[in-house]
């Protein structure tokens, strides 16, 4: 057990979100594959999947339980099968995110239906967080609803606002209200991509203020689905005043590859 | 004494059942149908009969003299819960409506029987924590924004529903809050009864300030009984501040006593207690009782070297209001993580004794317990107030971290918290801001809360749940 047919020792990390499914395989050489699958309804279902997928890119590795440990974070953590213990996504993302650069003190952790604010330490520990589970506005599935309206995907939303020369601001605190405040904007023929960026300025500043509660000390770096949004990380480079370190990987998996780290460690 | 089961179960068994006699007492001598007949008018009755369920949720898992200590608190409340329905029943002639920032000493001393309307709004959702959420819709579906503290909003909206009880007057102050002060403005409205409004001064910490306030606990005396049958007994006062002072003295001994590590008692036998008898009984011979009753069991656990709990892992403050619909977090917590919860914002004071030499100098010192309490003291500033408390509470008692129950009603204390987080941050102190509302579970329910400590506590104290 722990060893693939091939002989050598590999780690799994999956986070299971409550948009996307990522799973991240390790071994000593660093990551050996990784997968990211839409979310279904049952999280069990979802770690299964994703972990399966990724396991399709080792050869000789067939099955979960021939990783050495795995690790489940994310809201469905409880729910990873076989997993040999589940941690907080907190934890995973300030561990991924400084297995990736250990020069990074502060993280935006934008997800699909949560945000985050960590700090962390020269090890990667957790010196402080805050969160936004409660309010839509200001996460992934917020800027999935606005995309909507534009009849675009994420991706083409996202160059919509870069080209804007100037921003509009969107006022309404909530997604509801915002959504409504939007069409409003269009009928009137305001330029579409003055709206997008005014949308995610509103989504960079709610980022912006949970980040100002922990402290924001560089390297700030963004983690989570939305930091592949490029329109969103300017809008955020601009109210921080300071860049956002890339990171080396997809920033959607670096909780799985947070929970892949701690597992190799804990192994 | 080594805790057993039988003697555990015995502890439980013994006090509710007295407590449930106190309660049918009051329901033959009230009479069966005409206790029917108030809970249709005044529907909280049939919540606070209920009173004795807390006791279980208190004392849940708890052992030995902790357990007892619990137990007495409680038993304590519910006889005390009695007598404020007893005054309501049959006392009405005397009744005064009051805010939580008046004295009742005073009103006592006069032969009054005061009803803290803010009492109904912590009280009810404590045992059953939906209870005043259609008090909070009132408010707001007459209009007032809901955005203000849920515990004003539950009186106003016992006041607008006519669930008060018939009183003579009413006495309120500009403390603690502009949601508190407001309220009262609709009350009066709605009562339509004589209303006196302490002015109670900004800067409290100077001579002027007290010799001030005193003046101001003169004017009320002399509108209390000019509006009401009540006279003043200016040696029944100075008894209920020596008795007040005796307490004072207990406490202070069992603060002493709960520095040590681990606590000789915590939870609501050091919480509880203070909340209730200082603030809803004070000066009473039965609190001063239940206090050195409680003191000697402190005593004598520190004297065997017994721990509250089996393995105290943490100790923590609890700052601003305890979550009155999660009352038994406490307990949670200690069952969860071995967190003693050791000191809170509503117990620490640094009230000093009332000096009962002189009519003056007892009512500034009255003063002084309103001026300096934690509710006046913390949220109206200097930050000084609050953050130079929250330090010292943490080195003088050993804190481990410091949760702050983050009340979204609380606009004083919110920018306070901003400055916390800076200073904490500095001094390396754990901090967990918990986002809640005071009443309304609505808002931020008990498993909300309970996330919100499990990530702190998994990221943050790396801590690992207790074995069940």
């Amino acid at each position: 057990m722990g060893l693939a047919s091939s002989g050598v020792t590999y780690y799994g990390g999956c986070d299971v979100g409550s948009t996307t499914g990522k799973a991240v395989i390790l071994n000593r050489d660093g990551i050996a594959a990784t997968a990211v699958i839409p979310s279904e309804i049952d999280p069990a279902e979802t770690a299964e999947k994703v972990l399966n997928e990724a396991l399709k890119g080792i050869d000789g590795l067939r099955d979960i339980r021939d990783l050495a440990y795995l690790i489940g974070t994310g809201y469905g953590r409880n729910e990873v099968p076989f997993a040999n213990e589940n941690i907080s996504e907190i934890s995973c993302h300030a561990m991924g995110t400084h297995y990736c650069d250990p020069d990074i003190r502060t993280i935006i952790d934008i997800g699909g239906q949560d945000v985050k604010a960590v700090s962390i330490d020269e090890h990667g520990a957790v010196l402080e967080f805050v969160m936004n589970d409660k309010c839509a506005a200001g996460t992934g599935r917020f800027l999935e609803m606005m995309s909507r309206i534009f009849r675009m995907d994420l991706d083409a939303f996202s160059e919509l606002s870069l080209k804007a020369g100037k921003k509009i601001a969107i006022t309404s605190q909530c997604s509801v209200f915002a959504e409504t405040e939007v069409i409003s904007l269009l009928s009137k023929r305001k330029p579409p991509e003055e709206i997008a960026a005014g949308i995610q300025a509103s989504v960079a500043k709610r980022s912006f203020t949970l980040l100002k509660k922990v402290g924001i000390q560089p390297a700030v770096a963004a983690t989570g689905g939305c930091a592949k949004n490029k329109g969103l990380i300017a809008a955020l480079t601009a109210y921080l005043r300071q860049d956002i370190k890339p990171l080396p990987v997809d920033p959607q998996l670096v909780g799985a590859l947070g929970a892949a780290v701690s597992a190799q460690r804990k192994a | 004494m080594k805790p057993s089961l039988i003697g555990d179960l015995a502890v439980y068994g013994k006090y509710s059942l007295v407590n449930w006699m106190k309660i049918i007492i009051l329901v033959v001598r009230h009479g069966p149908f005409d206790v029917i007949r108030d809970i249709r008018r005044y529907p909280w009755i049939l919540v606070l009969l209920q009173v004795n369920s807390l006791m279980w949720r208190f004392i849940r898992g708890r052992t030995g003299r902790y357990r007892e200590a619990t137990a007495v608190v409680m038993s304590d409340i519910v006889s005390s819960v009695i007598r404020m329905m007893e005054d309501v029943f049959f006392r009405g002639n005397r009744l005064v409506i009051h805010e939580d920032m008046v004295p009742p000493e005073i009103m006592r001393a006069m032969g009054l029987a005061p009803f803290m309307t803010e009492l109904m709004g912590i009280l009810m959702p404590m045992i059953k924590p939906h209870s005043v959420e259609n008090y909070i819709d009132a408010s707001e579906n007459e209009g007032i924004p809901p955005d203000i503290c849920s515990l004003p909003k539950s009186t106003m909206g016992l006041a607008l529903k006519g669930h008060l009880p018939p009183a003579l007057a009413v006495v309120t102050s500009n403390l603690p809050c502009d949601g508190g002060m407001s309220s009262y403005m609709l009350i009066e409205k709605k009562l339509k009864l004589p209303v006196f409004r302490l002015d109670i001064p900004y800067n409290f910490d100077t001579d002027r300030a007290v010799k001030y306030f005193a003046g101001e606990l003169r004017r009320m005396i002399d509108w209390l009984e000019a509006h009401t049958p009540g006279r003043m007994d200016w040696e029944r006062l100075r008894e209920i501040c020596e008795e007040r002072n005796k307490m004072l003295e207990y406490e202070l001994e069992l603060w002493d006593m709960i520095r040590i590590r681990p606590a000789p008692l915590a939870g609501e036998p050091v919480w509880l207690s203070h909340m209730w008898n200082f603030n809803v009984t004070p000066g009473s011979p039965a609190s001063t009782r239940i206090y050195k009753r409680i003191t000697e069991m402190g005593r004598k656990n520190l004297e065997e070297g017994v721990s509250s709990i089996k393995d105290e892992r943490y100790r923590a403050l609890l700052w601003n209001p305890p979550m009155i619909h999660f009352i038994d977090i406490y307990n949670w917590a200690e069952k969860t993580y071995g967190i003693s919860l050791i000191m809170d914002s509503m117990t620490f004071n640094r009230i000093p004794m009332i000096d009962t030499g002189t009519q003056d100098s007892m009512l500034e010192g009255l003063g002084r317990t309103i001026m300096a309490g934690p509710m006046a003291r913390h949220t109206r500033g200097p930050a000084k107030n609050y953050l130079d408390d929250i330090f010292h509470i943490h080195k003088h008692f050993d804190i481990d971290m410091v949760w702050v129950a983050g009340h979204i009603g609380c606009k004083n204390t919110q920018a306070l918290n901003g400055m916390l987080r800076e200073l904490c941050r500095r001094e390396s102190i754990p901090l967990l801001i918990i986002n809640y509302d005071l009443s309304d579970p609505r808002i931020v329910s008990r498993e909300g809360i309970i996330e919100q400590i499990d990530h702190f506590m998994e990221n943050i104290m790396k801590a690992e749940k207790m074995a069940s």
